[in-house]
């Protein structure tokens, strides 16, 4: 089982030998876990490419996970090969498990290396704030992500709408209803909206009804919150009253969005790729408000694990993964907005989607996903309840009570396990 | 002199008694290593919180009360064993049929092809069959209920309603599962000596009659294999309600070996987790002894 997990999550493993000639000699190994698909795969090669040109006699091996599975499933992994004494020298994760490994003292801090690098300061400060932990920052980010509503423009267009700008969740259910389509016999075939089946897409909702599913500093739930149960209900309502969307599944709808099947999909930049690619005529949105217009953010960053034997080299690896050249190429092709604002401002981030200006402006607007050190389990709760509140199966009333009781045992035994420590 | 002839049989019986377990110790090595040992340590674990990084300590029975307890892990219990029921009769029954449908006389290549047909899902890996499988059941886009509103009926939520999600997964289980039963049973009927029967047709005795009274206590062995076989794997399902249903909506479909695995790797509560494989080995043995005793009713041997 552990072999099949790890073939699975090891999508390619890749090593890279010197190149050019100069500066150090350093003879060394690292290995480095990077994430995401083959955009990233490309722009990690370049960035390692780079990273020889100074260190010609480091070899860098690489393994890089697509995350199919959630950030849950990636914390299991990096934190099985830590368990086995295997752990890579540099890892890319993101703030969902931050706190995870923060807590149990994987990685080394970064302040120095951040200090005596230049050029740090143009990354928005707020995602350094995220990746500090008791006053040390563990990991250095790369690109970030903010839900947007991603909307095929034709078909808004079909059905004579107005592109959206700043709109209210009343807005939006209109246009759901008026873009979903029934054949004769009253099937639907053609969805207004995917009522989001993943913990970071679903969160806007919450968040642009001024709450969520946690405490603000996650360390117990909100369940009981009764906008929370507000806008879980606005999300069945739209499944089961107005039938815009279908029960969130087990796969996500990107295909369909793709393909024309689904109007408007809560999503982040990464699926601009795959859209260029399908010549899909989409734009992006804000999410629409009801008390505000906040939506979710997650970021991505680099860290060097406290077990690599050359943490040092390991950290200029992760210079040259953060820089700007890497950045810029990450933005371009797609995956991330790049936490550089000046590899966002390039022409080739702005030419598509149309709107693409809108994620640096959004920015101002947005709130980490909340990810305590017990993330993986609170996802694992909340999503469980979740979607069997919106596939009917248990009232609102009764899944946020067993939400809430669940998660609080969860953050019990958290509190007992630092309590330990 | 008799001595001596004793000694040096004794000396032989060493020497061979000493290779005798040189030849055991691998594979005494290897079930002690990779069977034994986890069954001990999992044991001593159930009694434990444990975690690697951040320290252990003993809880007592504290993780067994908890699964005793918790409303949770009680219905992912009884979905497992409403799982086991359905699966192993549905596995049972249709590879008893098929078996019986291809025990007669036929053209050899009819004969094979029949039988690579029905025992060709059991060879694909269970995780290619539930992708595969997951796309028939899709709600607006699978394939059934493409017909299912072609024949002007509303569509089934096969994965995403718990009325039949579970069926779903028993569905599934038995088109992949029953070609092995299939195969087995066909060997077991083609033992049955056919005197027997031609006595039986003889005197007029009906198929399903033949069947009843002859076939079946004669292959009965066979048959509780079968059932007992059947019933650990099911006990055992993972892959497919992951891959299906990721164990929901809710817990609907989920079963105890999921439910172990996310304890442990998800929610790190290696203590609990092995709480719940200890209580989940106790059921499967239990289920087998009961099997066992009930077998000395109708297994003839």
């Amino acid at each position: 089982m552990k072999s099949l997990l790890t073939g699975l999550f090891i999508a390619s493993s890749v090593t890279f030998a010197a190149g050019a000639a100069s500066a150090d000699d350093t003879t060394a190994n690292l290995r480095l876990q990077a994430f995401g698909g083959d955009a990233q795969l490309t722009a990690v090669k370049h960035a390692i490419e780079r990273f020889n040109q100074k260190y010609p006699n480091v070899k860098v091996e690489v393994a890089i996970d697509p995350i199919s599975n959630g950030w849950g499933d990636y914390v299991t992994h990096v934190l099985s090969q830590f368990n086995g004494g295997n752990a890579y020298d540099v890892y890319g994760t993101a703030i969902e498990t931050f706190r995870t490994f923060e807590e149990r003292g994987l990685f080394v801090p970064l302040d120095d290396y951040i200090a005596k690098s230049p050029g740090y300061s143009d990354f928005d400060p707020s995602l350094f704030k995220y990746s500090s932990y008791q006053g040390k920052t563990y990991f250095i980010p790369i690109g970030w992500n903010n839900i947007m509503i991603n909307y095929n423009r034709e078909l808004f267009k079909e059905a004579g709408l107005d592109y959206p700008k700043n709109w209210t969740w009343d807005e939006f259910r209109e246009a759901a209803k008026k873009l979903t389509k029934r054949d004769a016999a009253g099937n639907v075939t053609q969805y207004g909206y995917e009522v989001p089946n993943q913990n970071f897409f679903v969160q806007p909702w919450f968040l642009t009804n001024g709450t969520s599913p946690l405490n603000a500093d996650w360390t117990a739930s909100n369940m009981l919150d009764p906008k929370v149960a507000e806008t879980l209900q606005f999300l069945h309502d739209l499944i089961h009253v107005d039938k815009v969307s279908p029960i969130p599944g087990n796969s996500t709808m990107d295909n369909q969005f793709d393909a024309g099947q689904v109007a408007m999909i809560s999503r982040g930049h990464w699926i601009i790729e795959n859209a260029k690619k399908a010549k899909l005529d989409m734009d992006v949105a804000n999410v629409p408000s009801k008390l505000n217009g906040n939506t979710v953010i997650g970021f991505g960053g680099y860290g060097v694990s406290k077990t690599s034997k050359n943490q040092e080299l390991a950290k200029e690896l992760v210079g040259a993964l953060t820089s700007e050249e890497t950045q810029k190429e990450e933005g371009e092709l797609g995956g991330g907005v790049p936490g550089r604002k000046s590899a966002a401002d390039s022409p080739a981030f702005l030419a598509f989607p149309p709107s693409a200006a809108l994620y640096y402006q959004s920015l101002p607007h947005t709130i980490p996903v909340p990810s305590p050190a017990n993330f993986q389990d609170v996802e694992k709760i909340f999503m469980r309840n979740y979607v069997a509140m919106m596939a009917d199966e248990i009232s609102i009333a009764e899944g946020v009570k067993r939400t809430d009781r669940e998660l609080n045992e969860s953050f019990k035994r958290l509190e007992a396990l630092q309590k330990a420590k | 002199m008799r001595a001596a002839v004793m000694r040096q049989a004794s000396d032989l019986q060493r020497a061979q008694a000493l290779s005798g377990y040189l030849f055991l110790l691998p594979s005494f090595a290897l079930y002690l290593a990779f069977v034994l040992a986890p069954v001990v340590v999992t044991c001593i674990l159930s009694f434990a919180y444990f975690d690697p990084m951040l320290g252990s300590r003993w809880v007592g029975l504290d993780n067994y009360i908890r699964f005793f307890t918790d409303d949770r892990s009680q219905q992912i219990f009884w979905n497992t064993l409403r799982f086991t029921i359905f699966a192993v009769t549905g596995n049972i029954c249709v590879g008893m049929l098929f078996a019986l449908a291809l025990d007669r006389k036929m053209p050899a290549i009819f004969l094979y092809l029949f039988r690579l047909a029905f025992f060709l899902p059991v060879i694909i890996a269970a995780a290619f069959v539930s992708i595969v499988w997951s796309y028939f059941y899709g709600d607006d886009l699978g394939v059934i209920n493409y017909y299912v509103i072609r024949l002007g009926l509303s569509p089934v939520h096969w994965l995403t309603s718990s009325r039949y999600a579970m069926m779903s997964i028993v569905i599934m289980d038995v088109w992949k599962n029953a070609g092995f039963f299939m195969i087995i049973f066909i060997a077991a009927l083609q033992g049955v000596p056919k005197t027997l029967i031609e006595a039986a047709v003889m005197d007029g005795a009906s198929y399903w009659r033949r069947f009843f009274r002859i076939v079946l206590p004669w292959i009965s062995p066979v048959v509780f294999f079968a059932i007992v076989y059947a019933s650990i794997g099911a006990l055992q399902v993972f892959e497919s309600v992951v891959i299906l249903t990721r164990g929901g909506p809710g817990d609907a479909t989920r079963s105890m070996s999921i439910y172990i695995v996310e304890s442990a790797f998800d929610s790190f509560e290696i203590g609990y987790a092995a709480s719940i494989a200890v209580v989940m080995t106790i059921v499967i043995l239990a289920i087998t002894i009961v099997q066992f005793l009930a077998s000395r009713a109708w297994v003839r041997h």
